[in-house]
């Protein structure tokens, strides 16, 4: 590897040490909000895998973040599993249900994917609602584990090796493949790129980290029922922050979930009912005005509000 | 006599399905956005269907002109002030714009109308008749004749008027269009009411069928979309078909297999007609 490689990763694991020590200084308070941004890093680049490089607009990977919850939860309080069990076993579940349903839906393009995997979230909903083991539509309750700190490790963990991947994808012979069935998938396959395995792969592997994060999520807040691990927001919210953080850039889904995080936490401080409302809102002025996201943001030089005109205008007709 | 009756029952919910995806499929076919918003359209003419029937006790039937008119002009200015702005960005944009717009739209049916469920209740809503064995409400019958009515006066405005002449120019060559003076920015506003519109039919012919929420939507969206998938994009009768395809399939599934999966229902035909019928439903490229 020559050094241009290595400096990203060094980075990287220092920013690893730094937030590593964290919880010894930080307030409880300060260290609940790092899990909950944790979670929406992992949610925003485990999409970004299957949105931002591949170009498939999944409108349902809330469905890999439930099932991880809902099998993470079921072993742990109705088979008695150890946590360290119930996990993994909630992510590779996640994963064999996008081979299984990516087969088929990875066929369709544009809209009719997008729809389609809204309806697949939305139909795992209705089959919990319906299924016994689950609590059906009451939920499930976990025991209680009382220092955050586990959760903490798991998120950063978790985090850390999403990110990687998505680092991996932006310099690998495989991640290239993903970008050019993005950019032209009938080209890609002309190139000899197998479009259905490569799809596939990118959709379990998206799915795989959803569902890892939602096992940890239902350990850590208690209790899940099939609307709040199902619900239609959390998938826009991972598209928002990894479009409006930069899709199919690595640190773009970190920047948006980092933006993310903050703004619904001092939303949900201070307009408590309303928020909602405003985070409606955020998501059209966002799409209105960045469509291209920060980093474009950043990037363009010098700054000056002729830069929101212009992307006002860009795509108007 | 059962199965009779299990037909008539999808028949007379399928042309308000029908209704509900004509106005997703226009808006669809002529600016290729689909319209996560659909659903609380059609919440929006219930809501105000409730209101002109509890506070000034107007009919559900004949308040629908009215309801029709405003959710024109709510879906004109939406289009005109915001949508046209990014209408030809890429997927995702357009999708996160309008589900922008849902999350908005629902939290202020919060706001104005509480979460509790709300109903419109004439005093003919539970009065029915009977035809050899078979039992027919009146207001589902009437629902579905206003469905018929609605759909053939919007085929023939497409059809036989300048206007639907000018939007089907605008669907099939956006810079032709322009360039025989049509003013598409303006065709494009006046698309977006129409299928408003057609919502908001749908949203008063519902609040009379079933309870109103202001959750209601999001389901909605769902099955206009399937509908408008199943008859076929780019055919005015194709999401008439598809109503009453759904409209049968829901029935018959209620009835033989159990009420409790209504959505599964759906997308179980959405994938079997993407599976089997592909060409027509693969056949468009996307744009972006």
């Amino acid at each position: 590897m020559s050094m241009r490689r290595w400096v990203p990763l060094l980075v990287g694991a220092l920013v690893l040490l730094v937030l590593g020590v964290a919880p010894t200084v930080v307030s409880p308070f300060i260290l609940q909000f790092l899990i909950n941004l944790f979670m929406l890093a992992v949610l925003a680049e485990s999409w970004n895998i299957i949105g931002g490089f591949t170009g498939y607009a999944s409108f349902g990977n809330v469905a890999f973040f439930g099932i991880g919850a809902y099998t993470t939860g079921v072993l742990l309080t109705r088979v008695g599993a150890p946590f360290a069990l119930a996990l993994p076993a909630g992510g590779l579940l996640a994963m064999l249900f996008a081979a299984l349903v990516g087969l088929p839906i990875l066929r369709l393009r544009g809209h009719y994917f997008a729809i389609a995997t809204l309806g697949v979230a939305e139909t795992m909903r209705e089959v919990i609602y319906n299924i016994e083991v689950t609590g059906a539509g009451t939920g499930l309750v976990m025991p209680i584990l009382r220092s955050p700190l586990p959760f903490f490790y798991l998120m950063l963990a978790i985090l850390a090796a999403v990110t990687l991947l998505n680092w991996w994808l932006s310099e690998s012979r495989f991640g290239y493949g993903l970008i050019a069935i993005r950019e032209d998938e009938d080209a890609a396959a002309v190139m000899g790129i197998n479009t259905p395995v490569y799809k596939t792969i990118a959709f379990s592997l998206s799915a795989v980290f959803a569902g890892l994060t939602g096992g940890v999520y239902a350990y850590w807040i208690t209790f899940i029922d099939p609307d709040a691990v199902f619900k239609v927001i959390i998938t826009v919210q991972m598209i928002i922050m990894a479009v409006f953080g930069g899709a199919g850039t690595v640190l773009g889904p970190l920047l948006g979930a980092l933006v993310m995080a903050s703004v619904s936490e001092w939303l949900s401080t201070h307009l408590v009912t309303l928020a909602e409302l405003f985070n409606g809102l955020i998501v059209i002025l966002v799409v209105l005005f960045m469509p291209k996201g920060l980093f474009d943001l950043i990037r363009h030089r010098p700054f000056s509000l002729r830069y929101f005109v212009k992307n006002l205008r860009e795509y108007r007709i | 006599m059962l199965i009779l009756q299990v037909l008539i029952n999808g028949i007379l919910l399928g042309g308000l399905y029908g209704i509900m995806a004509l106005g997703m499929s226009l808006i669809w076919g002529v600016m290729n956005i689909v319209n996560i918003a659909h659903g609380p359209l059609i919440m929006l003419g219930a809501y105000i269907t409730f209101w002109m029937f509890t506070l000034w006790g107007w009919d559900p039937f004949l308040s629908l002109p009215a309801t029709v008119l405003l959710l024109f002009v709510y879906g004109y200015l939406l289009q005109r002030l915001v949508l046209n702005l990014i209408v030809r960005a890429q997927l995702f944009i357009t999708l996160l714009i309008t589900f922008g717009i849902e999350v908005v739209m629902v939290n202020l049916a919060r706001i104005f109308w509480s979460s509790d469920l709300r109903q419109v209740t004439p005093t003919y809503a539970g009065a029915n008749f009977s035809v050899g064995g078979l039992t027919i409400p009146y207001v589902r019958l009437w629902v579905f004749v206003t469905t018929i009515v609605l759909s053939v006066l919007f085929l023939l405005l497409m059809e036989r008027t300048r206007l639907g002449r000018a939007i089907r120019a605008t669907s099939q060559e956006l810079r032709a269009a322009r360039l025989t003076g049509i003013p598409v920015a303006r065709i494009y506003a006046v698309t977006f009411g129409l299928g408003a519109a057609l919502a908001g039919a749908a949203g008063t012919l519902w609040g009379m069928l079933f309870p109103i929420t202001p959750i209601m939507g999001g389901q909605l969206t769902l099955k206009s979309f399937v509908v408008a998938v199943l008859g076929g994009l780019g055919t005015m009768m194709g999401p008439i078909v598809g109503g009453l395809v759904l409209g049968l399939a829901e029935s018959f599934s209620s009835t033989y297999v159990g009420p409790t999966y209504p959505n599964a229902i759906s997308f179980g035909l959405l994938v079997l007609i993407l599976i089997f019928r592909p060409t027509g439903v693969l056949g468009k490229r996307e744009r972006g």
